[in-house]
């Protein structure tokens, strides 16, 4: 029957439309360059959603757990044997994302008779300047985003991952009005805790256009905190150290938050 | 077709936590095998234990010190005289190596490859006992060379162990990968009768035992020993008093790795040992 095409592009949107029920209720996820480094964030309830890929690249992903690791050891696997035969400075997420990563998760979703990849991811790399972050978002269908400029955008120094369309379109919208990329740490965790309740919120009405209003995103953050771990990671700028990655536990941020 | 290193593995066969085995997988890294025999039956050579050079550890109250000097030799020729060949492996482990240093020093590049790639994959550190056991392996799977009459590596490896009891670690290994810990020193290399010797000397019969020493007269002592060496060793370097080329001295403790400076080694070198 999907030897017809037209059977093949029903079945390819209804996948589609599978996936994108699975990955709906996934908790946001907002990585924003600052001064020091680039910052990961997201509330957490159960998983760890955020992985140290390589020296200077980190990983955020929702999905299915296993898709996720797959992807996750596929990432270390060809970022360790780069960085190993060559040198880690020839390790480019770019190169990882593009010509590793998104050729597989396309062809796997579109091959309907072998399972897609549900699963989600934010990459980032860090540069030696705020403007030479890079930020990647790739789709279960191979699609990839950037954070570079076009004629119809400018440079974004952010990234956001959430569950439906419509909730990281606001987180966006968010950040462009709330975040700088030459900012502090503090102000950043700030600004990605307060990304993260929009997006949040979003996720549980449909029907939202707007941003919601100021004191019902520090209503929703504070009632959030209340009862899930805030689970963040850095990519320091600093070049002294070869490894920029680093994970801080909720204990290290909670104090700065909830001043 | 040819798998380049990008290539994606999609039949990924999970928790492939050993990067050594992740190489030679993907043909990047060469396997040594026996030396074939010859016509007659017999080994075409026989393993010459040239590790020309000198590198020695040991424990004091800041945590461990290695030393090597820098002397990479070829037969009688020196081939280069600023040689580092006490390598940092991760953020608390130091490996030093005696042998030939194109099969050392991609030992020590595999090694600490090993342990981020376990450490990205599986989440948490290797457990001290777990590196310790990596670089065994990686001596075994290299006695094919060594058989050979090529690429013997002799190291010691030191780091300092965070957990339940935390403590600084040392181990010395033999070329098959046999690993031993040792509780006060360690030193490896042509020149080592001569370090063992005044080691064992300072710590039974010196003013204090090496492990209540402080920083400088652990220095002192380190740079004494290698001179030592060198007196009898012509393959290792010493201090080069013309040229200014000290040892490389550096110090795992709980704290990480410390490089002692240049400018530090000399200023104890100028007051306690020339």
């Amino acid at each position: 029957m999907i030897e017809e095409p037209y059977r093949w592009v029903e079945a390819i949107a209804n996948r589609r439309e599978y996936i994108e029920g699975q990955l709906a209720p996934g908790s946001p996820i907002a990585a924003l360059g600052y001064r020091d480094g680039i910052l990961f964030l997201t509330l957490g309830q159960t998983r760890q959603k955020l992985f140290e890929i390589y020296d200077r690249i980190g990983m955020g992903a929702i999905g299915h757990p296993g898709d996720i690791e797959r992807l996750r050891m596929a990432a270390i696997e060809l970022a360790s044997t780069e960085g190993f035969t060559r040198s880690a400075a020839d390790v480019s997420l770019r190169r990882l994302v593009h010509y590793s990563l998104s050729p597989v998760m396309k062809s796997a979703f579109e091959q309907i008779y072998g399972p897609p990849y549900l699963a989600r991811m934010l990459f980032a790399e860090v540069g030696a300047r705020p403007e030479n972050d890079l930020f990647l978002r790739v789709e279960y269908d191979g699609e990839i985003a950037g954070n570079g400029a076009t004629y119809a955008r400018a440079r974004q120094d952010f990234a956001v991952l959430s569950g439906t369309r419509q909730s990281g379109e606001l987180m966006e919208a968010f950040l462009k009005t709330e975040h700088t990329p030459h900012t502090s740490f503090e102000a950043a965790v700030h600004s990605a805790l307060d990304a993260w309740s929009v997006g949040h919120m979003l996720l549980q009405t449909s029907d939202a256009k707007e941003l919601p209003e100021r004191a019902a995103i520090a209503e929703h953050r504070r009632e959030q905190l209340a009862r899930a771990a805030i689970e963040a990671a850095v990519l320091e700028r600093d070049g002294t150290a070869a490894i920029r990655y680093r994970s801080l536990a909720d204990k290290e941020l909670r104090s700065l938050v909830t001043q | 077709m040819d798998r380049s290193p990008l290539g994606f593995d999609q039949s990924f066969p999970g928790a492939a936590d050993d990067f050594s085995a992740l190489l030679r997988r993907k043909g990047l890294l060469s396997s040594a095998v026996i030396g074939p025999m010859t016509r007659d039956g017999t080994q075409p050579r026989t393993w010459q234990p040239t590790e020309a050079t000198t590198i020695l550890a040991f424990k004091f109250s800041g945590g461990v010190l290695v030393a090597g000097d820098r002397r990479a030799t070829a037969g009688n020729t020196v081939v280069y005289d600023r040689a580092d060949k006490v390598l940092e492996i991760d953020r608390h482990s130091i490996m030093a190596i005696a042998g030939v240093p194109a099969t050392a020093w991609e030992m020590a590049r595999v090694l600490e490859h090993s342990l981020q790639y376990f450490r990205r994959t599986q989440l948490q550190e290797m457990s001290v006992d777990g590196k310790v056991r990596a670089l065994s392996k990686l001596l075994r799977d290299n006695f094919g060379f060594v058989m050979q009459g090529v690429g013997v590596v002799v190291p010691i490896f030191a780091t300092y162990d965070g957990n339940s009891k935390p403590e600084a670690r040392l181990y010395f290994y033999d070329a098959m990968g046999a690993q031993f810990e040792a509780t006060d020193y360690a030193a490896t290399g042509s020149g080592s009768p001569a370090v063992r010797g005044i080691l064992y000397y300072e710590n039974n019969w010196g003013v204090k035992p090496l492990h209540e020493l402080g920083e400088e007269e652990a220095v002192s002592i380190a740079l004494r020993a290698l001179d030592t060496a060198a007196e009898s060793d012509t393959a290792t370097a010493g201090v080069d008093r013309a040229g200014k080329i000290y040892p490389v001295i550096k110090i795992v403790s709980r704290e990480g790795i410390t490089t002692l400076p240049e400018s530090k080694i000399a200023a104890v070198f100028k007051e306690m040992v020339a």
